[in-house]
Order: structure tokens, then C-alpha cells, then sequence
């Protein structure tokens, strides 16, 4: 009886898809990356072997030292500012009873779209002509600023844009972490006169501890492949203030031909998240496992 | 604190954040149904002096969100099924087959790849696509777009299958079913809220997937909705009203969607991410 889930030839036809898709668009393109990074190729020539010389290239360019930057400020406006706004937002969400369902439905809206729409979205948003910031700032007498198109502003106005977009996500998957905590715990805290705040901070707070490492991880890895934000709002203007490791990847090998090059800044970008995420894992992420 | 302000300072923070969450949207309705930038600029958040629904109409021909639309939506179905579909067959295999050893290796390998940034590999995917010579056509999206969720997929649907009791196989082996009429008349239909699940998420990354559609599709008629939209906004930079339009038809059906299925939605985006 047992045979026939023994039956290779089925075994294979269930698997053979999936391995041939992965290998094909997977294992394939990553070996390639990585023998492609350390030569130098347009894509038509043949690749000639050039060892480091990509890497040491990229680090002394001064415009991918800018983007390294604001791959950075990414990351910080993430942990430093959107992190705590999240934590708080989703203790207030799990205290209500009023609405909470609403809550939730709504705040996630925005990581259901497409990065690319949001980005027209808000550079209409931002418009200085006809834009609503614009009519607000008006009306108390401010001269339209050209959010995306001055160099002291444009990041900014990306930055605050894809925490709009991500943040609501965030939120629930803390949220969902807190819903999870047995209620007797709190309870139990309550009867001994913990007030709300109290509780959050010395209940809460340490019980969700990894998801929000889990948070602090995925911010990591979205700080550090950001691109099409960018690419719809400014693609890395104005005089390449926005650019980002991604876009510079993009567009050096697409427009320029530079396939090797953009190579290397791919594998570039996946050390940064690798180094990144395991500096925070020795440090601050360390968690142990809760038992409830 | 008084007590009534204590219980209603959360919804009032609440409240103004939902406010910064749904404005744009608002802004983005009314602004498409006013007549002109004149309008909109005029006043900017008041309603539409009259519904100007003949945006909806240019947006729709002229611009050809109807071609963009139709391209994402068949792009975006056809390859979240098959997906879904050969997931779930690997699933099956890895999961139910008694093939221990190469199944383990086949799992760790996709487990790998989790690991993998996407964007990381879009480079050599366009030379793979080049090299396939199917670039410039919609395969050089469907396959990637198949294969990328592939690794999310397979995980979810293994995970699934894998607590499906043992003696609901044995007894269907018994009564003479084969393998493949045991997955597909029995496991197949007891995996749907997973399959389902794991085709929303598939099919929203599909259709919201820019960098890829960016730059292996040239012609403007194959366009999909997401890179149609940046060049629409580009043609049309002057005119926000006719750019709202196109906004409303591009975020509509992913907010209905997103209406009938929140649940599979929320909870399959959030698993998705937490094991990537």
C-alpha cells in the first residue's frame, strides 16, 4: 500500500517544476552575480577578470558614498523614529475595545499597494503648485517649497513617504504579538494596582521583545534594498542627493552597461543587510525564549 | 485625568492617524473628479464643485489604463495560479511522498533562498530573461514573477499539508486511489484556505511589482499598471486631475480585494515577511 507514494516518476513530476523554476531564476542568477561582480563586462564583450576592483571602485566613488548614506538615514528614521511610534501605536490599538477592528483594517491599507503608485501619489501630495501641503502652508503665508526637487528637502519627503507606506504594517505585527500575551498576566497586574503605562512598560514591552527584533531585522533588510521609491519620486535626484545603493545598481547597469559593476553593488548591498543584521543580533536582538 | 478623558485620549491619537492614512486617498478621489489642475489648485480640499466623471472615461482609453489594466490583471492571475498550483504539488511531494532524503535537500535549499534579497539578482535575472530571448515579451515577467514566489509558497503550503492526519491518505490509498488522485481529490481541497491565502499575497505581489516591469518591458502596449502609471504621470504631469484617475483605477481593486479577503490578506503578508 505504502508504494504507491513511492512512485518516483509522480515524485519527480511534483518536483521537477519547482526545482527547474528555482535553480533557472534563483540559483542561477546568484552565480552569476557573484562571478560577474569581479569582472569587468557590458554585456557584450567577453567578461574580463578584474578581481576587487569593482568593490574598491564603488567605496571610492564619492556619489555611492552619498547613497551608502541615505541607505543609513533609511535604516535610522526606521529604528530611531518609526520603532517607538510603532510600539506605541500598537500598545493604544490592543487597549481599545471601541474600533479596533477598524484600526487595524485601515493602518494596513497602505502595504497593500504598489510602492510605485504611492510614490506618484505623494509627489502629487507634494506638489508646490496645486499640491495640498502647498494650499496648507498658503494659507498661513509660506511660499510653496519644492519638497522633491531641493536637495535639503527631497529625502526627507522619501523618507516620510515609505514610513507612511510601511509603518501600519509594522503596527500589526506587533499588535498581533500583544494580542497574543495571555490577558490573565495583565489582569493579574491590574488587581495589583500596575496602571496602564506601567504595565505596558514592564509587562508588555519585555514579553514582545522579539517580535520587535523581528521589526528592527525587517527594517534592516528594507532599509538596505529600498529602490523603487525612490526611482518613482526623484530617481536619485535632485544632483543625485537621493541616490541609493539600489538605484545606483539599477541604473549603472541598465542605462550605463555596467553590468559588472552593478553586480558587485548588488553583492554589496546584500553584505550591508548580512553585517548589519548580525551586528544587531550580537548586541541589542539578543532574545531568549518566552514561555508564557 | 478625568476618566472620560483617559478613555477617549487613544481614539483621538488613533483617530488622527487614520486621518494621515486615508487623506491622501480622499485627496486623490476628489481631485479626480474636478475638471482641471484649475480646480484642484483653487480649492484644493473642498468636493468637486460637479462630479467630472468624463476623467474616468479619458483615463481609461486615451491613457490606456485599460491596456495596462488588462496586462497586471492577466499577468497577475496567470502567474499567482500557476504558482499556487505547482507549489502545491512540490508541497505534496516534499511533504506526503516517502522520499526523506531528497526532499530535505529540496526544502533547505528553497528554505535558502528566503535569504536572498530580490532585488539582489535582478541584474542576471535580466540577462537570463535576454538570454531566453523573452524579453520585451510578458514571459520575461510571468517566470520570474512564478519562480520569486515560489520559495514563500511552497514553505506555506508545506507547513499546511503537513498537518493533515496520516489516515485520511491511508484510507484514500486503500479505496484505490493513485498519488496523484490523493492530491488532487483529497489533499488539494483540504489545503484551499492555505492555497488561497498563499494566491492573494502571489497575485498582490504581481500586480504591485515595479523594478522588474520597469525594465524588461519596452513596448508601452505590454506595459503593466504600476510602470504604465509613472509613464501616464509623465505624459500627463500637467494634468493631476486625469493622474488621479489613473491612481483610483491602479489602488480600486486591490482595496476591494482587500475588502472581502483582510483576514488571508493581513495574515499572509505578515507570515510571508516574518519567515523572509
Amino acid at each position: 500500500m505504502k508504494n504507491t507514494l513511492k512512485n518516483p516518476a509522480v515524485y519527480l513530476m511534483f518536483v521537477l517544476p519547482t526545482v527547474i523554476l528555482y535553480g533557472l531564476f534563483f540559483l542561477y542568477p546568484m552565480f552569476s552575480s557573484v562571478f560577474y561582480a569581479f569582472t569587468d563586462w557590458d554585456g557584450l564583450n567577453p567578461a574580463k577578470f578584474i578581481g576587487f576592483d569593482n568593490f574598491t571602485k564603488a567605496f571610492s566613488d564619492d556619489q555611492f558614498h552619498v547613497a551608502i548614506w541615505n541607505n543609513m538615514s533609511f535604516l535610522l528614521f526606521s529604528v530611531i523614529l518609526q520603532v517607538p511610534v510603532i510600539i506605541v501605536f500598537a500598545l493604544l490599538i490592543s487597549n481599545v475595545k471601541k474600533f479596533q477592528g477598524f484600526y487595524k483594517t485601515t493602518v494596513f491599507i497602505p502595504s497593500i499597494l504598489s510602492t510605485s503608485v504611492i510614490g506618484i501619489l505623494w509627489g502629487f501630495i507634494y506638489d508646490p503648485d496645486i499640491g495640498p501641503i502647498a494650499a496648507f502652508l498658503k494659507f498661513f503665508g509660506v511660499e510653496p517649497i519644492y519638497w522633491l526637487a531641493e536637495s535639503k528637502w527631497a529625502m526627507k519627503a522619501i523618507l516620510i513617504t515609505n514610513a507612511w507606506q510601511w509603518v501600519g504594517f509594522y503596527i500589526i505585527l506587533i499588535l498581533a504579538a500583544i494580542l497574543a500575551i495571555p490577558r490573565d498576566i495583565d489582569e493579574a497586574a491590574a488587581i495589583d494596582g500596575a496602571t496602564a503605562p506601567q504595565r505596558a512598560w514592564y509587562l508588555t514591552l519585555p514579553l514582545i521583545k522579539p517580535i520587535i527584533s523581528v521589526v528592527v531585522m525587517l527594517s534592516i533588510a528594507g532599509a538596505m534594498r529600498v529602490v523603487d521609491v525612490v526611482l518613482v519620486m526623484t530617481n536619485g535626484g535632485p544632483a543625485g542627493t537621493t541616490e541609493v545603493m539600489g538605484s545606483i545598481m539599477v541604473n549603472k547597469a541598465i542605462k550605463y552597461g555596467e553590468y559588472g559593476y552593478g553586480m558587485s553593488l548588488a553583492i554589496i548591498i546584500f553584505a550591508f543587510a548580512l553585517v548589519l543584521t548580525a551586528i544587531y543580533q550580537l548586541t541589542f536582538g539578543r532574545t531568549e525564549r518566552i514561555e508564557y | 485625568m478625568p476618566r472620560t478623558l483617559r478613555k477617549s485620549l487613544p481614539h483621538i491619537v488613533l483617530m488622527a492617524y487614520v486621518v494621515i492614512i486615508l487623506f491622501p486617498f480622499v485627496f486623490v478621489v476628489f481631485s479626480s473628479l474636478k475638471e482641471s489642475n484649475v480646480e484642484i489648485s483653487q480649492a484644493p480640499f473642498a468636493l468637486p464643485k460637479s462630479l467630472y466623471f468624463e476623467n474616468y472615461a479619458k483615463a481609461w482609453t486615451q491613457a490606456k489604463i485599460d491596456k495596462y489594466f488588462v496586462n497586471s490583471a492577466y499577468i497577475g492571475v496567470s502567474s499567482a495560479v500557476i504558482g499556487v498550483l505547482i507549489a502545491a504539488g512540490t508541497s505534496f511531494a516534499l511533504t506526503r511522498m516517502k522520499f526523506r532524503n531528497s526532499s530535505k535537500i529540496v526544502y533547505q535549499t528553497i528554505l535558502f533562498s528566503m535569504l536572498i534579497p530580490a532585488n539582489g539578482l535582478f541584474i542576471a535575472q535580466y540577462f537570463l530573461v535576454s538570454d531566453l530571448h523573452i524579453i520585451g515579451t510578458h514571459w520575461a515577467l510571468f517566470w520570474p514573477y512564478t519562480a520569486g514566489a515560489l520559495p514563500f509558497s511552497v514553505l506555506l503550503i508545506s507547513a499546511f499539508m503537513k498537518s493533515l492526519p496520516n489516515e485520511l491518505e491511508e484510507a484514500a490509498i486503500i479505496d484505490g486511489l493513485s498519488a496523484v488522485g490523493l492530491f488532487a481529490r483529497i489533499v488539494l481541497p483540504l489545503t484551499l484556505p492555505a492555497l488561497v491565502t498563499v494566491f492573494i499575497i502571489n497575485f498582490l505581489g504581481n500586480w504591485n511589482e515595479y523594478l522588474l516591469a520597469n525594465f524588461f518591458i519596452s513596448k508601452d502596449a505590454l506595459r503593466t499598471l504600476p510602470t504604465g502609471m509613472v509613464g501616464f504621470r509623465d505624459a500627463y504631469q500637467m494634468n493631476y486631475a486625469l493622474v488621479s484617475t489613473g491612481i483610483v483605477f491602479s489602488v480600486l481593486p486591490v482595496l476591494i480585494l482587500y475588502a472581502f479577503l483582510q483576514k488571508q490578506i493581513i495574515e499572509g503578508i505578515t507570515a510571508g515577511s516574518v519567515k523572509g
